[in-house]
């Protein structure tokens, strides 16, 4: 089992990444993981999601959105967090069912799309994919966050 | 046709989501941290509001969903413990709301080239 606490470096723990440092274009370090039933079920009483949803000819499947709580440990992996990020958008796209009776060896990748200013704010647009490590697309997602650049800017 | 979903928003809620989450920001923890930045209270997990909007793309689409759904959400104002959030999907359009107005909005639908 891969919890993402187990992957995703915690607020703080570092200085952080200032909005500038973020590398348009450059690929993030590949993330396998595992993801198990338990996570899954966990996940699903976090949102309390209706299991009979996810039901495909009698086999039950997981909410996909499961991976929401992968994404972030992908960006975050290459460019730690800062505290005070905020999410301002993600577009996600589900491609195949993740089976909630066995675990999936699963493999996030992405890499940073743009970076922007807006009324003095910095902001960064990204995709992450998620891959079955047979090779199965299961979804991708393309996210936009707020960075916070006031405590670089005081040093 | 319109479906709707009511959650009572708790910081239990939030804290069971930010276990699974895995992450420590404190904006989702520290009430008086919250507060001094300017917001209501502590404010719940973004993706946890996803989670809920995300049921209604399997409600509207069955199966279709795990095989080509496509779910776009942007976060407007934040939720927070002792909120009712409301979530409302009719046809593509997809809201989340709170008493103080939108939280989020998005669509739902099937990817063209599923």
């Amino acid at each position: 089992m891969t919890r993402p606490s187990d992957l995703k470096p915690r607020e703080d723990e570092s200085p952080g990444t200032p909005p500038d440092a973020y590398a348009v274009g450059a690929p993030l370090p590949d993330m396998p993981f595992s993801l198990t039933p338990e996570i899954v079920e966990e996940y699903m009483t976090a949102v309390d999601a209706d299991p009979a949803l996810y039901v495909v000819d009698g086999r039950q499947a997981a909410p996909p959105n499961v991976l929401a709580v992968y994404l972030l440990a992908i960006l975050y992996r290459g460019y730690p967090p800062t505290q005070g990020i905020i999410l301002t958008d993600v577009s996600w796209r589900f491609r195949h069912p993740i089976w909630a009776d066995e675990t999936t060896e699963v493999v996030g990748s992405g890499r940073v799309t743009e970076r922007f200013e807006r009324r003095g704010k910095h902001f960064i647009r990204w995709r992450g994919d998620f891959t079955r490590d047979d090779g199965v697309a299961l979804a991708s997602a393309v996210n936009t966050m707020y960075v916070p650049a006031e405590r670089f800017e005081k040093r | 046709m319109t479906l709707k979903r009511e959650i009572d928003m708790t910081q239990p809620m939030i804290d069971r989501y930010g276990r699974i989450n895995g992450d420590n920001d404190i904006i989702h923890y520290d009430h008086d941290y919250a507060v001094a930045r300017g917001f209501r209270g502590t404010l719940n997990h973004g993706m946890m509001t996803l989670g809920y909007m995300a049921d209604m793309g399997a409600r509207t689409f069955g199966a279709d969903w795990l095989y080509g759904g496509e779910l776009t959400v942007k976060w407007i104002d934040p939720v927070c413990p002792g909120d009712r959030l409301t979530i409302e999907a009719d046809d593509d359009a997809i809201t989340a709301t709170v008493q103080t107005g939108l939280a989020a909005t998005g669509r739902i639908g099937l990817a063209k080239d599923k």
